[in-house]
């Protein structure tokens, strides 16, 4: 047993802070966020020094690191700037798809640019009426010779309008019982015709990044595209939560820190009542909470990582890390605006918006209680 | 014993005032233990400053050679090394600037004498030199001894001691063949690169807003202009902002910088490093605001302000412009 | 091109309350973050940048602490090729000239062109080191380096003068310079540079591998000794002006009008 991160972790959390500290400005995050502009020359940077991706092999471009190493990069840039540092944590979302399923012709297609920073990818998992529930989905993919001919909607689409390509999962089969054997994942390039994206509209946070509605009529991609097995697709996509999951703790997990440290340094320079108001039991009290929690929700995180790296994947410990990360990022960002008072209600203090971007944490990639389900279905086997 | 050796420090043709400073410490160290001053001056053609140090020592020793018209710490390091072995002071001083940085270290090891940098004072203790030294960045200061020995080398810094004259001495002027025989090649000194001419002449301006590190950001002297603007001043600022290309080396106050002499110097941000104190002497009124209440520059500030500049800088701007419109 | 730089691993201090320890002899550290000398960082990089354009090693040498090994594993995966490090316990509290003495042992056995060091440290600031260092290994040397230009076996360089002027020289090599800070702009560490460094050596060097006695090194090596640490007296006191931002700026207001603003 052993709690210390190796040297070379040591060394890439530093190098993810140094990075983070250097690039993330506070008032080009403010005018990205009102402006809701992804951050494009960021990322830039952030690819040419290999933070996206560095869980891939080194052969598709990537540092030849687990998930562990981009759950710590994705820390630390979230623990500099929320917004930041969930539209990097996610420019490379849903390519692990392809990553562990797909051929290596779609690995050198579709991979390697992620990583030259040539290209945002996407997962289109989501529909209109089926959010949680992916066991039946309404977007069909027909066979037709050498190619698939794709219609349906999808929503809440991470990277939607900004997106290089989406990872779409379609029905297939729609003769399969049940209905989640009959599902496949497909890959679909921007410019097809007949696929439309737009945004959803204004959100409560994570304003840097694209959240859109996708429609696809007759949009025909090549049978190429496919990845994997054709009726693996459901499959796959519980897979890849049981990665994304640890990337979105990660997201909490770095969020929370931030706001506690912003908090923290707050206490100890705001006076009140002749005293600093670190002072105040009441305040000290609040602080060691968020410390003990962010420590708690780390220690789960780093677990739920590690076990993903040693090839034990365990959906019950990624949707702890998750659901526990999320939960503890809502309630210490809660807690620092409380700590800065009415300056923590306003945008200049940044604590405010750690809290709407915290609050995604507990939805996307599973709400709290699809994870409560995934954990408890696990504790309790089957009841009979 | 006793003697004291003052290496005066002069640039195209003139004196530099550290080179008084020192004069004036080393006649008190003199004083102590008894003990002449000497001025040593090398140079080429530059009995005209010899003239003008007689005043300042009980003897100035000159060495002429062309080899020494600019400063190069080469032939500087020979010639002095010379010096030093026939009259064997016990102290001498360098001013710690660029001239001396490039000498002082080499000669030290040279010569097998400690060498104490940078100091801010020295005095004569029984076991032979102490001095008085800042570390991190000004934050602290040390003291120091040397070990015992026949002879010590000190750079003091500029500004630590008065330049100005009190007894005037009558010294004479000893001229001593150069020893230099053959050039000296190693290092050679091509040419002085002017700065930039400035856009914007901050040695000029009535009002200063200057920012240093802790601005935090490029993005925040955007905001920091508007207020140099509301109040028809210039934006200037410390070398670390410089360093990062944010502002161009003409707005640089400090040592290595421009000398400013405002009647209102507004500090943003600056610690307050010596070599940034040492460009803003001449300012009428100085306004700090720092979050770090021990930083030094609130001991050069007439007014402290000690929070968050981002809190005060906008509040500030907006009340001036109500003010003017 | 073999570049030898030597680098310090110091605590940032910069925007730091300092706490000074009972025995009056150091600040207190055990809250500070450590890093890399800055001037260090931009002498890393500037033989980094020399190996790149015109080919060459870079080896990075540091005496410190066995926590040295990280600024060592920085400079590797800026691009160094292989460290050495001198962390015998013995070599600890050494003084500027104790440490070119150990430095100087080290090196006069590599094969080196250039040396490059930094200006000064920013916790002691002697800005001694690389002029003994040159001294002792009987080459030229450039201190406050702002520019480099290798040009076969010369190097034409900028040093900073005062007030804005520069000298320009040249300087055969093999030379030391000690480099001050804006010369480049370093970069961030990267992964593929992080995983590079994996494979690299570092070296550790003991006093005997160093040929000297434990006399020579350390604090009994030292040509200078600290008593002690102080907080600088305050000759003048600013006046602190109070309140929240609304008052200090109408305070402020009043003082700029008082003292000559065109307002």
């Amino acid at each position: 047993m052993d709690f210390e991160l190796t040297e070379e972790q040591r060394d890439i959390k530093k190098a993810a802070k140094e990075f983070a500290e250097g690039e993330f400005d506070k008032e080009l995050a403010l005018e990205l966020e009102r402006e809701h502009k992804f951050p494009w020359d960021i990322w830039k940077k952030a690819c040419e020094l290999g933070f996206i991706g560095i869980h891939f092999p080194e052969e598709w471009g990537g540092g030849g690191y687990g998930i562990f190493e981009n759950a710590l990069v994705v820390e630390e840039f979230c623990r500099v700037d929320s917004g930041i540092g969930i539209a990097l944590s996610l420019a490379d979302f849903s390519s692990e798809i392809i990553l562990r399923f797909g051929t290596q012709e779609q690995k050198k297609t579709f991979l390697i640019p992620i990583t030259e920073g040539k290209a945002i990818s996407s997962g289109g998992f989501t529909e209109p009426d089926h959010g949680s529930d992916i066991t039946i989905m309404s977007t069909q993919a027909v066979r037709d010779r050498d190619e698939f001919v794709i219609n349906g909607t999808k929503t809440f689409i991470t990277n939607g309008t900004i997106a290089d390509f989406t990872i779409v999962l379609c029905q297939t089969d729609f003769d399969a019982s049940p209905p989640y054997r009959g599902q496949c994942t497909i890959i679909v390039e921007k410019g097809r015709k007949g696929f439309e994206a737009n945004e959803i509209g204004e959100k409560m946070g994570i304003k840097m990044t694209s959240t859109a509605e996708l429609s696809f009529r007759d949009v025909r991609v090549p049978v190429s595209n496919l990845v994997g097995e054709e009726k693996r697709g459901f499959y796959q996509v519980l897979e890849f939560f049981d990665e994304s999951r640890i990337e979105i703790a990660a997201q909490a997990v770095g969020i929370a820190q931030g706001a506690y440290e912003r908090a923290l340094n707050y206490a100890k320079e705001r006076t009140q009542f002749g005293k600093k108001i670190a002072q105040f039991q009441v305040i000290q009290h609040k602080l060691a909470e968020m410390a003990t929690k962010i420590e708690t929700a780390r220690l789960l995180l780093y677990k739920a990582a590690w076990n993903f790296d040693q090839g034990r994947i365990d959906p019950k410990l990624t949707s702890m890390a998750k659901f526990y990360a999320g939960r503890v990022a809502v309630e210490v960002t809660d807690e620092a605006i409380q700590i800065f008072g009415g300056y923590g209600y306003t945008t200049e203090y940044e604590v405010e918006r750690f809290y709407r971007d915290a609050r995604i944490t507990e939805i996307y990639e599973g709400t709290r209680e699809i994870q409560k389900n995934t954990i408890s279905s696990a504790i309790l086997g089957k009841l009979k | 014993m006793g003697d004291v050796f003052v290496l005066a420090e002069h640039l195209r043709g003139e004196l530099r005032e550290v080179t008084f400073e020192m004069l004036n410490k080393g006649l008190k160290m003199t004083e102590d233990v008894g003990g002449e001053l000497y001025a040593i001056l090398l140079g080429h053609q530059v009995s005209h400053l010899a003239e003008q140090l007689k005043g300042w020592a009980h003897k100035v020793l000159l060495v002429d050679d062309p080899q020494l018209e600019n400063f190069n710490s080469e032939p500087y390091q020979v010639v002095l090394s010379h010096l030093i072995k026939h009259r064997r002071p016990s102290l001498i001083l360098i001013g710690h600037t660029s001239f001396g940085m490039d000498l002082a270290p080499n000669l030290a090891v040279e010569l097998g004498f400690p060498l104490i940098t940078d100091c801010i004072e020295l005095r004569w203790e029984p076991a032979g030199l102490q001095a008085t030294r800042q570390i991190y960045g000004g934050k602290i200061n040390a003291q120091v001894s040397a070990r015992e020995s026949d002879g010590y080398l000190a750079t003091v810094r500029v500004g630590s001691f008065s330049a100005e004259q009190g007894v005037r001495l009558t010294g004479e002027i000893e001229t001593i063949a150069s020893p230099l025989a053959e050039e000296i090649k190693y290092k050679r000194f091509i040419q002085y690169i002017e700065a930039a001419i400035a856009e914007v002449d901050i040695t000029q301006a009535e009002i200063i807003v200057a920012v240093g590190r802790g601005i935090g950001e490029q993005e925040n002297i955007a905001m920091v202009q508007e207020l140099a603007d509301a109040l028809g001043g210039v934006v200037a600022c410390s070398r670390p902002i410089v360093d990062k290309k944010w502002l161009p080396k003409e707005r640089q106050v400090g040592t290595s910088g421009k000398t400013v002499k405002p009647k209102i110097y507004i500090a943003l941000g600056i610690s307050g490093a010596f070599q940034h104190v040492a460009g803003i002497k001449g300012a009428g009124t100085i306004i700090a605001i720092n979050k770090d209440p021990k930083a030094p520059i609130f001991s050069v500030a007439d007014y402290g302000i000690v929070d968050d500049l981002f809190k005060v800088i906008p509040v500030l701007k907006e009340k001036v412009e109500a003010l003017k419109s | 091109m073999d570049i030898i730089v030597c680098v310090k691993r110091v605590p940032e201090t910069a925007e730091v309350d300092l706490a000074i320890e009972r025995d009056e002899k150091d600040i207190v550290k055990k809250d500070l973050v450590f890093d890399i000398n800055e001037w260090d960082n931009y002498a890393m990089e500037e033989a980094v940048r020399i190996k790149e354009n015109i080919g060459g090693t870079v080896t990075a040498v540091t005496l410190g602490e066995e926590d040295s090994r990280e600024t060592l594993r920085r400079c590797l995966a800026m691009g160094a090729d292989r460290a050495m490090i001198l962390a015998d316990p013995a070599l600890q509290g050494s003084d500027a000239y104790a440490t070119a003495l150990a430095l100087h042992q080290a090196i006069k056995k590599e094969r080196y062109d250039l040396i490059l060091t930094g200006v000064q440290a920013s916790d002691d600031g002697y800005a001694q080191v690389g002029g003994i260092l040159a001294e002792m290994l009987g080459i030229p040397h450039v201190t406050m380096v702002t520019k480099v230009d290798i040009q076969g076996k010369l190097a034409k360089v900028r040093r900073e003068l005062e007030g804005g002027l520069e000298e320009e020289l040249e300087v055969e090599l093999p030379a030391l310079f000690t480099i001050q800070t804006g010369i480049n702009e370093p970069r961030y560490v990267s992964i593929m540079g992080i995983r590079k460094a994996r494979g690299k050596e570092i070296r550790e060097l003991m006093v005997k591998d160093l040929e000297l006695t434990e006399d020579e090194v350390g604090q009994k090596g030292s040509q200078i000794h600290l008593e002690k640490v102080f907080l600088p007296p305050v000759e003048k006191e600013a006046e602190i002006i109070q309140g929240d931002p609304s008052q200090i700026s109408e305070r402020l207001l009043e003082i700029i009008k008082e003292k000559g603003g065109v307002i």
